[in-house]
C-alpha cells in the first residue's frame, strides 16, 4: 500500500485542452520512437554513430508527458538517458540529437561529448553527466539562483531519473536540499524495473519508490507509465502545484524498458513473465488505441503522421551525415573560459 | 635561563657532516666562551667544536663514532639572558620555538610552531646523517667526483669548454665535484690573466689529443743501435731520413701481423685495410701528420721523393685531403728536438705511435773484439692502446722493428 | 589596526557581496552562526537573503552552485573543511570542471576550502586537496599565502568565469596578520618572489611559504641567500617565474604540505627538469608531508609536515651538493 496516490485518468478529465495535449504528445512520442529506431539501426550497421546508442523505447509516454508541460526558455529541464521523447516535447530539435550522436562539429556538443550527454544550458536544457543523481541539485541550483535574484516567477525545473539512480547519494542530497528550499522542481522517476541488468529488488527495499516522497516532506504520486493519459494527468497536476508554490513534486511511473540498457544489450536478463506483464505494454500502442477509440484520430491521420515523421527523421539524418566531424587541429583544447589562465604550452 | 643548542658548525666549504670522536664535556659542566666541547673528524681534518659563550652544559645528545650533519644539535647550553640577546637568540628568535621572522614581508607569522620545550627540540632532532643523499649519485665523504651537472654541461657547451679545461678547478660540491659557482669563480679568475686566442691548429691538436686520451695508453721503449742505418744512409742516393727507415721497418713488421695496428671498437678488433703509415711533421704551432700509402710494397729508396714532397706540403699546410683513409700508425722522430725519450700519444683513430729519440755515441761491449766499442744508440718508443695490446705484444713489435733496422739493405 | 588572514577572507566576501548582486554564499553553518571559523561572521545580517545555510550535503552544495552559475549567479561555496570536499568531488570534477568545455557555458563558482593542518586536528580536518583538483582540467586552484592575497585572490576568484578552488590555510587564519590589506597584488596565475636569493630556490605555496622564509633566514646565518617563490596559484602554475628563479640559483627545493605521492611538488620538479634541465646544478629536491594520514597528536603532527628545521636540513643537503 503506497503512501502517495496513484493517478488514473477518468473520462471526466478528457477536456478539449487535454485532447489537444494528448495528440501533441503522441506526435512527440512517435517522432522519438522512429528517431531512436533509426539510430538503433545506424548503430547496428556500424560506422556512422560515434559511441553507443541508449534509447527510451517504452518510456516515451512518461517522458513526453513531463516534457510537454514545460516551457522552453523559461523552465529548466534536466533530462536523463531515456528522455528522447521528453526532449522533443520540451522543444529540443532532433537536429541536436542526430548531430550529437554522429559527433559532428555542428552539434551543441561539437564532438566534445556525445549521444544523450547533450544540452543547451543557457536555453534551459541541461546536459547530463553520466553520474546518476547529480543533475538534480544542478536543476535545483538554477531555480535557487532565480529565486534569489527575483526572476523565478512561475518557472519550474524538472529532472528525470530511473529506479537505479534513486540509490545514489547525489539523488538523496539533491532532493533533500530541494525539499529544504521548497523549490518548484518535478522529479520524475521512471521505475523501469532494471538498472542495466539489476532488478529493482536489488535496488530498494521500500514497497514503492513514491513512499520516499513523504520522507523528504514533498508531494508524490505514482502512475501507470504505459498509459499516456494517466501520465499527462499526473504531470499536469504536479506541474501546476509546483508553479503555484507547492514545492518539489515526485512522480513515479511504473513501466518496462522495451530495449536493452543500450543498443549493445539484448536485455536477456528480463524474464518472459515480466516481458508479458502489464508494465511491458507498449505506451505508443496504448496511446494510439486510446486516440482511435476516442475518435481523436483515424487510421488515415495515423498513416500521414507516420509518413511525415519518417521523412523528417530521414531528412535530418541525411543532412547531418554531410556535416563535418571535429578537427583536432582546429580544436582549441582549452578547458577554461579564461584563455589567459589556460596551461598546456609546456608539453608542446 | 635560556637554553641554546650547540650545533655542528660549518667546518669547511664542502663539508656536510662530521663524526664525533671525543666528547670533552658532561652535563652540568660550566664552560667558557671558546671552550672545546667536542672533537670531530671530517674527511679532511680533525677539529674541535667550541662553545659560543659561557654557560652550563645541559643535555648532551651527540654520541661518539656517530656522524652528524652540519647544523645538527649536539648538546644544550644554558646561558644568561644577556648572552642570548647578544647571540641574536632572545625570546623572539629563540631557535627552540621560533625561527627569525620573515624579513621584508608585511605578513608576520606568530606562533607558527607549537610551543615545545627545549628538551623536546633536542631529542626530536634527527641525530645521524644518511650516508647517501637521496637521489644524488655522489656518496657523502667521497672525493674526486667527475659528475657534471646539467647546468654545468650547458654552461660548458655555451662557452665551448671540455671537461679537460676544468682539470685545474678544485670542486667544493658533493664528493669534490665542480659546482657552477666554482666554475664561475674559475672563469672570473681567468679574467685576471692575459688571454690570447688559440690558433685553429692548436685547437685541432687539442681536440685530437683529448679524444685520444679517453683510452688507456701505455708506452714501451728499448735502445737500438743506429750505425747500420747511418752507414746505409751514407751510401744511398737520394738519402732517406732516419724517420723513413723507421717508417719502412714498422710497415714491414706490421705486414707480418696487422693485428698490432687493430683498433678495439665495442667487442671487436677492427683490422687495417692497408699499411699506410703517417709521420709527424712539426709546423707552426702544431703538428701535421702526412701519410705514406702502402709502405710495405715500396722499397725504401723509392719512398724518398714521396716522403720529401709530403714534408714540404705539410710545412706549407698544403697536404692532400685524404681523411677517408687515415693512416694506421704514426712515426715521430722526436729525436730531432734533441729529446732522448718521450711518450707520444697515438692519434685517436690509431692504435700505435712509434717514436725515435736522439742518437748519441755510447760504449758498447763487443763480443767479437772483446772490448768496448763506440756505437750510435737511440731510444725507440712505442705508445699503444692498452686495450688492444699488452706490454708483451708491444715489446715483440718493437723488437721486430729494431731487428729490421739492423739490416737497412733489406728495407 | 591590523587584519588577519581570516578577516581578509571575510572582508573579501563582504566586498564581493557588496559589489555584485549575483554573488551569494552557500555552506554549512555560514548564515546566522557565521561559519565554523567565522569567515562569514555577520554577513547574513549585512546581506539579507544572500547568505544561506546548506544541509550537510557537499555533493548537492556544489551541484546547486553549478546550476546557479548557469543562471548567471556567482556563488561562493564554503566547505567546512577541505577534507569534506571529497563528498562533493564528483560535482566538482565532473559537473563544474567540464561544463564550459562541454557546453560553452562558463561556470563562475568559487569553492572555499579551509585547508591544511593545525594542532590536534587529525586525519579528517587537516588535508590539503589542491593537487587532487589541479589534476582535473577545467579548474583553477589558488593557494594564497598572505593577507593581501587572501583578500584580492578571493575577489578575483569570484570574478573569474571559471570554477575556482580557493584553498585557504587554516594555520594562517589567526596567526597571519598584516597592518592593512594593501594594494592589489599580482593577478591569478603569477607567482611572487617572496624573498630574493642566489644560492637556491624554494618553490612553495600557502602556509609553507612562511616556513620556507624562516628556513631561508636560518640559512642566511650560514651565509646562504635563499630565494623563495610563492606560487599563489598552483594551477595555472607560473612556470616562467619558477624557471627564471632556478636560472638565478641553479638549485631547486619543491616544498609542499600535501602528501608526497604525485602532487604539486612533483609537478614543479617535472616542469623544471623537462624545461630547465640545463639550469640545474644539483638534482632537484622535494619535501612534503609523510605518506601517512595526518596524525592527531601534536608530537606526531609536527613531524609529519615539513617544518623550518626539516626545510633547513633539506636546503643544507641541496646546497652541499
Amino acid at each position: 500500500m503506497a503512501l502517495a496516490p496513484s493517478i488514473n485518468c477518468a473520462e471526466t478529465d478528457l477536456t478539449v485542452d487535454f485532447r489537444d495535449q494528448f495528440l501533441l504528445t503522441y506526435q512527440h512520442m512517435l517522432l522519438a520512437r522512429v528517431l531512436e529506431d533509426k539510430l538503433g539501426s545506424l548503430y547496428r550497421a556500424g560506422g556512422r554513430i560515434v559511441g553507443g546508442v541508449y534509447i527510451g523505447k517504452g518510456q516515451e509516454a512518461f517522458s513526453a508527458a513531463l516534457g510537454v508541460q514545460l516551457r522552453k526558455g523559461s523552465d529548466i529541464y534536466g533530462p536523463l538517458i531515456r528522455d528522447q521523447a521528453g526532449r522533443i516535447a520540451y522543444g529540443e530539435p532532433i537536429l541536436d540529437c542526430v548531430r550529437t550522436y554522429l559527433g559532428t562539429i555542428t552539434g551543441p556538443m561539437r564532438g566534445r561529448d556525445g549521444n544523450i550527454h547533450r544540452g543547451r544550458p543557457k536555453e534551459g536544457l541541461l546536459a547530463m553527466i553520466s553520474h546518476l543523481g547529480s543533475l538534480l541539485s544542478v536543476v535545483a541550483g538554477g531555480l535557487f539562483a532565480r529565486r534569489q535574484a527575483g526572476t523565478l516567477g512561475d518557472s519550474i525545473g524538472a529532472t528525470s531519473i530511473g529506479d537505479g539512480g534513486t540509490s545514489t547519494g547525489a539523488f538523496h542530497e539533491g532532493l533533500n536540499m530541494a525539499a529544504v528550499e521548497k523549490l518548484p522542481i518535478i522529479v520524475s522517476i521512471a521505475n523501469n524495473q532494471y538498472a542495466y541488468s539489476t532488478p529493482n529488488t536489488r535496488q530498494y527495499a521500500c514497497e514503492n519508490l513514491v513512499d520516499r516522497a513523504a520522507g523528504y516532506g514533498i508531494e508524490g504520486a505514482s502512475v501507470d507509465a504505459t498509459d499516456l493519459a494517466s501520465c499527462l494527468k499526473a504531470f499536469r497536476a504536479a506541474v501546476a502545484r509546483a508553479r503555484s508554490g507547492g514545492g518539489p513534486q515526485m512522480i513515479v511511473g511504473t513501466l518496462l524498458r522495451l530495449a536493452g540498457h543500450g543498443e549493445h544489450d539484448d536485455a536477456s536478463y528480463i524474464p518472459d513473465k515480466t516481458r508479458q506483464g502489464p508494465s511491458a505494454r507498449d505506451c505508443l500502442a496504448v496511446a494510439e488505441k486510446f486516440a482511435l477509440d476516442h475518435g481523436w484520430m483515424n487510421s488515415a491521420d495515423l498513416r500521414d503522421l507516420n509518413e511525415e515523421v519518417r521523412r523528417n527523421v530521414d531528412q535530418t539524418i541525411s543532412k547531418v551525415s554531410k556535416e563535418p566531424a571535429p578537427d583536432p587541429f582546429k580544436e582549441n583544447w582549452q578547458a577554461l573560459s579564461c584563455a589567459d589562465l589556460v596551461e598546456g604550452q609546456h608539453e608542446a | 635561563m635560556p637554553t641554546i643548542p650547540i650545533l655542528m658548525p660549518q667546518l669547511g666549504e664542502s663539508i656536510a657532516e662530521a663524526t664525533i670522536i671525543r666528547i670533552l664535556i658532561e652535563p652540568g659542566l660550566m664552560v667558557e666562551a671558546g671552550s672545546d666541547l667536542f672533537e670531530v673528524e671530517t674527511n679532511k681534518a680533525t677539529m674541535a667544536v667550541s662553545s659560543p659563550c659561557a654557560g652550563k652544559i645541559g643535555q648532551i645528545v651527540a654520541t661518539t663514532q656517530t656522524s652528524y650533519a652540519v647544523g645538527a644539535t649536539l648538546a644544550a647550553l644554558e646561558i644568561t639572558e644577556e648572552d642570548a640577546q647578544s647571540l641574536g637568540m632572545g625570546e623572539e628568535t629563540k631557535p627552540s620555538s621560533e625561527a627569525p621572522h620573515a624579513r621584508g614581508s608585511t605578513d608576520v607569522v606568530e606562533n607558527l610552531h607549537f610551543q615545545i620545550s627545549d628538551t623536546d627540540v633536542i631529542s626530536t632532532r634527527q641525530p645521524t646523517v644518511e650516508p647517501v643523499v637521496g637521489g644524488l649519485p655522489v656518496p657523502a665523504g667521497a672525493t674526486g667526483a667527475s659528475y657534471i651537472s646539467p647546468r654545468m654541461r650547458a654552461r660548458m657547451l655555451e662557452l665551448g669548454l671540455n671537461a679537460a679545461d676544468l682539470a685545474g678547478v678544485p670542486g667544493t660540491g658533493a664528493g669534490g665535484r665542480v659546482t657552477v659557482e666554482d666554475f664561475e669563480a674559475f672563469l672570473r679568475a681567468l679574467e685576471q690573466h692575459r688571454m690570447t686566442p688559440a690558433s685553429p691548429m692548436r685547437i685541432a691538436v687539442a681536440d685530437s689529443m683529448r679524444r685520444s686520451w679517453t683510452r688507456p695508453l701505455a708506452t714501451v721503449g728499448s735502445p737500438i743501435m743506429l750505425d747500420a742505418m747511418l752507414a746505409h744512409r751514407k751510401k744511398t742516393d737520394p738519402k732517406p731520413g732516419p724517420a723513413l727507415y723507421v717508417i719502412r721497418a714498422l710497415a714491414l713488421a706490421l705486414a707480418e701481423n696487422t693485428a698490432f695496428a687493430g683498433r678495439l671498437v665495442g667487442n671487436r678488433i677492427v683490422h687495417p685495410l692497408a699499411i699506410d703509415i703517417g709521420f709527424a711533421v712539426e709546423v707552426d704551432d702544431g703538428v701535421m701528420v702526412p701519410t705514406l700509402r702502402e709502405v710495405e710494397k715500396t722499397p725504401l729508396v723509392k719512398l724518398v721523393p714521396t716522403y720529401n714532397k709530403l714534408v714540404e706540403q705539410a710545412r706549407a699546410r698544403r697536404l692532400p685531403n685524404d681523411v677517408n683513409r687515415p693512416g694506421i700508425a704514426t712515426v715521430t722522430n722526436f729525436g730531432t728536438f734533441g729529446i732522448v725519450w718521450a711518450t707520444p700519444i697515438p692519434l685517436p683513430e690509431q692504435n700505435l705511435v712509434l717514436g725515435l729519440g736522439a742518437g748519441s755515441k755510447v760504449p758498447h761491449w763487443s763480443e767479437e773484439v772483446k772490448q768496448f766499442i763506440p756505437v750510435t744508440e737511440a731510444e725507440l718508443t712505442l705508445s699503444f692502446d692498452h686495450r688492444v695490446l699488452d706490454g708483451g705484444g708491444a715489446g715483440r713489435l718493437l723488437k721486430r722493428v729494431a731487428e729490421l733496422l739492423q739490416k737497412p739493405e733489406l728495407l | 589596526m591590523s587584519i588577519t588572514y581570516l578577516e581578509a577572507i571575510r572582508e573579501a566576501q563582504y566586498e564581493a557581496l557588496r559589489k555584485d548582486p549575483s554573488v551569494f554564499l552557500y555552506g554549512q553553518d555560514i548564515a546566522t552562526f557565521g561559519g565554523a571559523f567565522k569567515a562569514t561572521k555577520s554577513l547574513s545580517k549585512e546581506f539579507p537573503n544572500r547568505v544561506f545555510d546548506a544541509p550537510i550535503s557537499e555533493d548537492a552544495m556544489v551541484g546547486m552552485a553549478v546550476g546557479a552559475a548557469v543562471e548567471g549567479a556567482r556563488p561562493i561555496i564554503e566547505m567546512q573543511f577541505a577534507d569534506f570536499s571529497s563528498v562533493g568531488f564528483n560535482q566538482i570534477v565532473n559537473q563544474a570542471a567540464t561544463l564550459y568545455w562541454r557546453t560553452n557555458v562558463p561556470c563562475p563558482i568559487t569553492i572555499r576550502m579551509p585547508s591544511g593542518g593545525t594542532a590536534g586536528s587529525g586525519p579528517f580536518h587537516s588535508q590539503s586537496m589542491e593537487a587532487i583538483y589541479a589534476h582535473y582540467p577545467g579548474l583553477v586552484i589558488v593557494t594564497p599565502a598572505t593577507v593581501e592575497d587572501a583578500y584580492w585572490m578571493l575577489l578575483d576568484s569570484v570574478q573569474l568565469d571559471d570554477p575556482v578552488i580557493y584553498c585557504e590555510h587554516k594555520f594562517l587564519y589567526y596567526h597571519l596578520k598584516a597592518d592593512q590589506i594593501g594594494e592589489r597584488g599580482l593577478p591569478i596565475g603569477k607567482a611572487r618572489i617572496a624573498r630574493p636569493g642566489r644560492h637556491a630556490t624554494i618553490v612553495t605555496y600557502s602556509a609553507m611559504v612562511h616556513e620556507a622564509l624562516r628556513a631561508a633566514e636560518e640559512l642566511q646565518l650560514d651565509g646562504y641567500s635563499i630565494e623563495v617563490v610563492d606560487l599563489r596559484s598552483v594551477k595555472p602554475m607560473d612556470t616562467d617565474t619558477i624557471l627564471a628563479s632556478v636560472a638565478r640559483t641553479g638549485r631547486l627545493l619543491a616544498l609542499g604540505e600535501a602528501f608526497p605521492w604525485g602532487g604539486v611538488t612533483a609537478e614543479i620538479i617535472a616542469r623544471v627538469t623537462t624545461e630547465g634541465f640545463h639550469l640545474l646544478d644539483a638534482p632537484p629536491m622535494r619535501l612534503n608531508s609523510k605518506d601517512t594520514p595526518i596524525p592527531y597528536h601534536p608530537n606526531l603532527w609536527k613531524s609529519h609536515r615539513p617544518t623550518t628545521s626539516t626545510i633547513a636540513g633539506a636546503l643544507r643537503r641541496l646546497l652541499w651538493y
